[in-house]
């Protein structure tokens, strides 16, 4: 196995996305607000998903959410995540509205809980990427 | 909603499948050129009326023109060919996609077939990881999530909604082992228990090993014509009388809701063009990917209501001499899953049923059965209902 397959995959940034993860190096969950019909979004995109204006501005979330659902892997997804079993991965829905996928911080898996509020915790995973991950309250 | 029909315009005819289960050392164009043989075979056909190909792709072949390599391969040239893309629900979008090619005029006969060797084609790693790399790179891969682990939270949400128990789930990987046992061929037909499942080791909860589908090697081939070539073939032909699809969301956290997936609309549209309803089925074969798949496919096709698949499961509904015998190949979780194939043995399992000829597991007098697909973490979902010439 090589040094390549092994290693986890990093986010590569597009023109679509590349303030979120800018923002999430500075400790900030950038949303998408739509300036003309108040929808916000996670996924970054130039256009809102329910009116299609370009006009988005984009706002740090609170980073307050609750655990909509979550999974906690124990057969690692390929090599990369040998080393991480086990994890939980949430269904974070966010206090704005929008849904995220994320990591519980730490192994606390007996507390979690549908519906369970949680905050958000930057974590670096190398020198150019930090992960939205989200902690217990 | 458009008036125009497949309805009864095109056919089955031809069914066959490679060895499946454990095959070492035969390529995914090998597994599916040896079932588009027996499908020939079994039509009574010869390979130059085939002028249309489609097929999906597979993990452990490095073609991108799968349709194309797999046409050069079997030494046919189709004027219509086509690799089609949307995960597990490619085998019910191949078959409408290649009926509606027909009733275009695109092509008279459409060979619709798929094979791999995911089992000993790729190591296991290799095989989840083709799996894993489906998902977004950048929102959702990098934290780690599986394919099965989108599967795992809708359930996981299920049965907080509606009290559906791992029990419920296990009894579904009973009933599709208890119906592979009858089947010549299954990858797996010792019996299992619900305390089996239960014991199995954990994979992403709420799943265990055994609510899992297998991974398998095996190629498998269908050939459709028109409803007026039909019948010059050797087989009972199985007509197309309902083709329906939904595409709802590629991200699961965008799907709209965790617990009710586009099969109702998919599924809707393929009972309209019927002119059938769900309760007028008589065998389904339903993508199980993941036993909770199933029960939520249940719901969401209409076999009953929402919340309710659990105790339908344990009531026996889903078996011989329940409401709607379902997978009774004993489908991807203990007859084979070759990746994008997998789906491909509902479809032989359902016509097979259909024409009679399933011999002791045989579902009596079935003459209306439905093939539903989906994939991607309910993102893509196709439907195909089938009839015997009585239905038309
Ligand atoms: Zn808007």
């Amino acid at each position: 196995m090589s040094e390549q397959t092994i290693r986890k995959p990093l986010p590569t940034t597009d023109g679509d996305s590349q303030a979120l993860w800018d923002g999430l190096k500075e400790g900030k969950l950038l949303l998408q607000h739509c300036a003309d019909c108040g929808h916000v979004q996670y996924y970054q995109q130039s256009l809102c998903r329910l009116c299609q204006s370009k006009n988005l501005v984009h706002k740090p979330a609170s980073g307050r959410g609750k655990i909509h659902s979550y999974s906690v892997v124990h057969r690692a997804p390929g090599p990369a995540f040998k080393g991480d079993v086990p994890y939980a991965v949430l269904l974070v829905e966010l206090e704005e509205g929008p849904r995220m996928i994320s990591r519980l911080v730490g192994n606390d898996f007996d507390a979690l809980d549908f519906d369970l509020p949680v905050k958000l915790q930057t974590v670096k995973i190398s020198d150019d990427v930090c992960l939205p991950y989200f902690s217990l309250m | 909603m458009s008036n125009r029909s497949l309805r009864g315009k095109v056919a089955i005819v031809g069914v066959g499948q490679s060895p499946s289960g454990r095959v070492p050392d035969r390529s995914p164009l090998d597994l599916t050129a040896d079932a588009t043989l027996k499908a020939l075979a079994d039509a009574g056909m010869d390979k130059s009326e085939i002028d249309g190909v489609l097929t999906g792709n597979a993990f452990a072949s490095s073609f991108h023109r799968f349709s194309v390599a797999l046409s050069e391969y079997l030494n046919i040239q189709p004027s219509y060919s086509n690799t089609l893309q949307v995960s597990g629900a490619t085998a019910a979008a191949a078959v409408n996609t290649a009926a509606a090619a027909i009733n275009a005029g695109l092509a008279d006969t459409v060979l619709v077939a798929c094979g791999d060797s995911l089992l000993t084609g790729m190591t296991p790693d290799m095989a989840i990881r083709a799996m894993t790399e489906s998902r977004d790179q950048q929102y959702e891969m990098p934290f780690g999530i599986p394919v099965a682990n989108t599967f795992a939270m809708t359930a996981h949400r299920h049965m907080k909604e509606f009290g559906t128990t791992p029990e419920q789930m296990a009894q579904v990987a009973v009933t599709f082992r208890e119906h592979a046992a009858r089947t010549p061929g299954a990858q797996k037909t010792d019996p299992i228990t619900i305390e089996d499942v239960l014991a199995s080791k954990m994979v992403t909860t709420p799943y265990h090993k055994l609510d899992c589908s297998l991974i398998s090697d095996g190629g498998v081939a269908l050939i459709l014509t028109s409803a007026e070539r039909a019948y010059d073939y050797a087989q009972e032909p199985i007509f197309i009388l309902g083709a329906g699809e939904h595409y709802s969301h590629e991200h699961i956290f965008l799907m709209p809701e965790l617990t009710e997936t586009g099969a109702v609309k998919s599924a809707q549209k393929a009972y309209d063009m019927a002119g059938i309803s769900a309760k007028d089925v008589d065998v389904a074969g339903i993508y199980d990917c993941f036993t909770g798949t199933v029960l939520m496919m249940l719901e969401d096709l209409g076999f009953c209501k929402k919340g309710e698949a659990g105790p339908f499961v344990e009531a026996g509904e889903i078996t011989y001499g329940g409401t709607i015998p379902t997978n009774t190949h004993g489908g991807m979780l203990s007859y084979a899953h070759p990746g994008i194939p997998a789906a491909w043995y509902h479809f032989a399992e359902v016509v097979r049923q259909l024409r009679n000829s399933c011999g002791d597991r045989q579902v009596t007098d079935a003459e209306l059965g439905l093939v539903h697909t989906l994939g991607a973490g309910f993102s893509t979902q196709a439907t195909t209902i089938l009839g015997k010439e009585s239905t038309l």
